[in-house]
């Protein structure tokens, strides 16, 4: 119906076509190839978030290798002697005056930094809106629960890797910040201070440890990054993108585009999009001016000192703690083990059960290809809402001593209503979001049955003013909606006018393999090209 | 109409309205109520000259991208233009058409909307007007111009970058916001370009895409299970138990070795480290600028902070005092020295004699993260740790009175000797300074 006989073979190819066959005859790319750039990608801006993700990664892989041309880890102290005046004369980490040549001598050094950084920022952050807009789609069910695992490994490993970007520097902020983590790792009980030792090289600040964080800073974690995001996609390919239910849309089938050209090439502007906007904050914003902090010195702080945003939780856990400490048996378990290691574990642990917890409890077993709107699952967007004013409240008690100087309030005020808000806020988030989602609920179900208000309103003849209703349109495609492939391939195989609901004959193509399955005619009956329809 | 596309029954509005598959193809005289091209709207006969597919009014197909684009019932009569979800009906009259109003009291189903909309979700229609870039060759070109042009200033920007890259002074405060704007400018502008190229020249058409199944059929699963049943029956794993054992067993051994290359991390044992600062008996008090205290350097109620300089005996007999300020002294060993007013200090039992003329001096690493606790509260005396708040009560010993912090911080005797200098007279804090850890009593 709507695609075209086969074209005909070219006798005399072009020389595109000629390497294209030329690749063939030894990798036999062609259905594979076809597959894959028919496959079918849907369209809605939420999706976009993890693109950003993955975009200011491949940025941060970008100006990351440049600034490892200048950077030189080393702890070995010698006296700055580049061209930012104030410091000259100062004895500091080969470390720090690196970071300071390539903010001052390198061409192009700083502008890459300040990208580098805001695109770390923006990394963790992408990741962080993705997951919620995952989270509160439910797009985490089965059959995807594997790449939600793999989703929190890589907010985790985001974080750890922005936090030992952000310490390599040395100066005064990170290595605060680092003196804090050896706390935290010596507050491990039985093991906390053989672990400080191993991880520092010795008692903080420990023996040669830079060179030490710039080897997990970019190799260890970037690779397994690298390897994660990797199978991210990979799965995500293989399954096949979620979608918001629509017009045309079934759990059986994806709307929306092919990836070659229009998904390439939408795909490929916003990756520009993204980089542009980096580099416009690494050009406009100034961000991490480590020459204001001067280099680290144990025993000088500077007041306000703030992490990077998604440390922010964590010190605003640490602050929040009351100081239990816990002495015994000739041992001590410190009040910093509490906020620092527990908590986050306890909450990572909890994300990343949610899509088995949740199948637990409503013994929801079904695979879903088609996304939930908030409302159509109360309970979990109720759940989403209060996990969400948990962390908000963690992370604005990370800045309370900013907050409190800003507005004069009380500091001892402000780490009290953070205990408080606490305990407090998270049920009352979870309370009203449950009452909004059901409210929209009933509004959808009265919009159902009752179409919806048109504001006329009439006088019957019996004298009732009644207003006008008008139902609910039917929605319909924005677009026409084509097979994604283009030209029907002659039948192979005898099958073609099944109606798509053979589970198992389906299933047993599609288990021949990810890139290299046979094909089987459509289930769209004729219409549908042999070839077609699987990846 | 193509079934692949299937009935819209996992609509969220119930989208499933079959029975329509005789429908009139759609043709863009159906959207003559919205012109695609709001600058064309004065004379619509221009468009039809320029037209890339002209109307035909007859009703045969038109548009090449509309492939399948089952069109509306357009009602007779009317002119109303298919609709988009959400829009109100043209007519606002409600009462001369009574179809398209369902009166409150009405039974639901009397009537049904004759809107153009009734056909499905299953019926692959477009609602939206075309694009002007489909109808008229002049705005499709005007769409080229346009995408060319951001291609254009693409390039303007990465040619602004490398010449601000090498021909700017990098020490000018223009030259990074230079350098970030050209490069926005250079591959946003490719971005936009894109992006303008894929949404106005490529055709507006929705794939579909059938999803398979993961669930391999039964007999599929039965055979894989034989398969690696057999196979590992093959292995004789099951078969020969010292085999298996002594397999395990190396395995485990072996990859018990990850400890080695962990433990090799440091040739630092921490042993009783922690316990210890570089305080000795007799260390002087040094400032960082390497200058002894004496009495009468501080005034009441300032503070100073200090590092113990180590009394060297020289070979002539005198002593001299190496101070010690390096990272590894100072990430312990830093110690605040504050001068308080007489009479106000409230020493603990047996510390007496820790402080001279109202100088104390505590560790300044604080006990709770160990962040250096640097801000004094003249009037209350009270130190505050900028890192987590923690605040320490000077004259109750340093007490922990707020935040996180649970131990005083530790306090160091000192005295002065007959010249004025001040000096640690008991040697080391009595207790490890900073953060806790587990073997600490």
């Amino acid at each position: 119906m709507t695609t075209a006989s086969p074209p005909e073979f070219v006798k005399r190819p072009t020389p595109v076509r000629k390497a294209n066959r030329a690749i063939d005859e030894r990798f036999g790319t062609q259905p594979g190839l076809r597959r894959n750039l028919n496959k079918v990608f849907p369209d809605h801006w939420s999706f976009m978030i993890g693109e950003i993700a993955l975009y200011s990664f491949i940025v941060l892989l970008l100006t990351g290798i440049y600034l490892t041309l200048f950077f030189d880890p080393s702890n070995t102290e010698v006296i700055y002697n580049g061209s930012y005046v104030p410091l000259k004369g100062v004895e500091m980490s080969r470390a720090y005056a690196s970071t300071l040549d390539i903010s001052f001598d390198t061409r192009a050094g700083l502008v890459f930094r300040q990208i580098h950084h805001w695109a770390a920022l923006i990394f963790v952050a992408s990741i962080v809106v993705h997951l919620f807009r995952v989270f509160f789609t439910g797009a985490y069910r089965k059959p995807r629960e594997v790449n939600w695992l793999i989703g929190v490994g890589l907010l985790i490993l985001a974080i750890l890797e922005g936090f030992a970007g952000y310490s390599l520097p040395d100066d005064l902020l990170s290595g605060t910040g680092l003196r804090i983590a050896a706390s935290i790792a010596q507050s491990i009980p039985i093991i906390g201070t053989w672990a400080s030792f191993l991880l520092f090289n010795g008692e903080f600040p420990g023996d040669n440890f830079l060179p030490r964080l710039y080897v997990i800073h970019i190799l260890l974690v970037p690779g397994v990054l690298l390897a994660l995001i990797g199978a991210h996609m990979g799965i995500l390919w293989h399954q096949k993108h979620t979608d918001f239910p629509g017009p045309g849309k079934t759990e059986h089938n994806v709307v929306g585009h092919r990836v070659f050209p229009v998904f390439a090439v939408k795909s490929g502007g916003f990756f520009m999009m993204v980089f542009a906007m980096l580099a416009l904050l690494g050009g406009l914003a100034q961000i991490n001016p480590i020459w204001m902090f001067g280099p680290y010195d144990p025993s000088k702080v500077s007041s306000a000192s703030q992490p990077d945003w998604y440390i922010g939780f964590l010190d605003g856990s640490t602050r929040l703690m009351p100081p239990w400490e816990f002495r015994g048996l000739g041992h001590t378990v410190p009040a910093v083990f509490w906020p620092t290691a527990v908590l986050p574990g306890i909450l990572f642990t909890l994300l990343a059960l949610y899509p088995f917890l949740e199948a637990r409890f409503t013994g929801d077993t079904k695979s879903y290809n088609l996304l939930q709107r908030p409302r159509e699952a109360p309970t979990r967007t109720a759940l989403g809402a209060m996990s969400i004013s948990f962390y908000l409240v963690l992370w604005i008690s990370g800045g309370n001593d900013v907050i409190a100087k800003t507005f004069s309030i009380s500091l001892n005020a402000m780490t009290w209503a953070g205990r408080i808000g606490l305990i407090i806020v998270p049920p009352i988030a979870y309370a009203i979001t449950k009452k909004i989602c059901l409210s929209l609920q009933e509004k959808d179900a009265e919009v159902e049955h009752h179409g919806i208000e048109t504001g006329i309103i009439r006088q019957l003849p019996s004298g009732e003013f009644v207003e006008d209703h008008r139902p609910k349109p039917t929605p319909v495609p924005d677009h026409p909606q084509v097979p994604n492939d283009r030209f029907a391939l002659p039948s192979a195989n005898g099958h073609g006018d099944g109606d798509g609901k053979g589970l198992a004959r389906r299933a047993g193509k599609a288990v021949s393999g990810f890139f290299v399955e046979e094909k089987e005619t459509g289930p769209g009956g004729p219409s549908t090209p042999v070839g077609g329809g699987k990846h | 109409m193509s079934d692949q596309t299937g009935p819209g029954t996992a609509g969220s509005g119930g989208g499933d309205q079959p029975g329509d598959s005789a429908q009139e193809r759609v043709h863009y005289a159906g959207y003559q109520g919205e012109p695609a091209d709001k600058s064309d709207q004065d004379s619509m006969s221009s468009i039809f000259k320029r037209a890339k597919h002209p109307v035909d009014t007859s009703g045969a197909p038109a548009g090449g991208s509309g492939i399948s684009a089952g069109g509306p019932d357009v009602p007779a009569g009317t002119s109303d233009g298919p609709e988009a979800l959400g829009t109100p009906p043209n007519q606002t009259d409600s009462t001369r058409d009574p179809e398209t109003t369902v009166m409150r009291t009405g039974a639901a189903g009397v009537a049904q909307p004759t809107y153009g909309t009734h056909a499905g979700g299953g019926g692959g229609v477009t609602v939206r007007p075309p694009r002007a870039e489909d109808v008229d060759r002049r705005a499709e070109r005007r769409a080229e111009r346009l995408i060319a042009c951001w291609f254009l200033i693409s390039v303007v920007g990465t040619v602004g970058f490398v010449i601000t890259n090498f021909v700017g002074d990098k020490h000018q405060a223009y030259y990074t916001p230079c350098l970030g704007s050209a490069l926005g400018l250079a591959v946003g502008g490719l971005g936009i370009g894109m992006i303008l190229w894929a949404k106005r020249l490529m055709p507006h058409e929705q794939a579909v895409q059938d999803r398979h199944e993961f669930t391999s059929p039964k007999e599929e699963i039965a055979v894989t299970e034989a398969e690696i049943t057999a196979g590992f029956a093959d292995t004789g794993l099951a078969r020969f138990p010292l085999l298996r054992r002594t397999l395990l067993g190396a395995g485990t051994v072996l990859g018990g070795l990850v400890v080695v290359p962990l433990l090799n991390l440091t040739n630092s044992k921490p042993g009783k480290k922690l316990d210890h600062t570089s305080w000795v008996k007799g260390s002087r008090l040094v400032t960082e600028d390497g200058r002894l205290v004496k009495l009468g350097d501080i005034s009441i109620g300032g503070i100073e902070t200090v590092f113990p300089a180590i009394p060297v005996t020289e070979s002539d007999g005198t002593t001299t005092y190496k101070p010690k300020t390096d990272v590894h002294t100072k990430a312990d060993s830093t110690t605040i020295l504050i001068r308080l007013p007489p009479g106000i200090d409230r020493p603990r039992k047996g510390r007496e004699n820790w402080s001279i003329d109202g100088h104390v001096a505590y560790s300044k690493i604080c006990s709770h993260a160990g962040c250096p606790v640097s801000l004094y509260e003249q009037q209350t005396h009270h130190l505050l740790c900028p890192c987590h708040q923690s605040v320490f009560d000077v004259l109750d010993g340093c007490r922990a009175i707020f935040g996180p912090a649970s131990r005083s911080l530790p306090q160091l005797a000192i005295a002065a000797d007959a010249d004025g200098f001040l000096y640690a007279r008991n040697g080391d804090y009595d207790e490890p300074v900073g953060a806790a850890f587990w073997e600490r009593s």
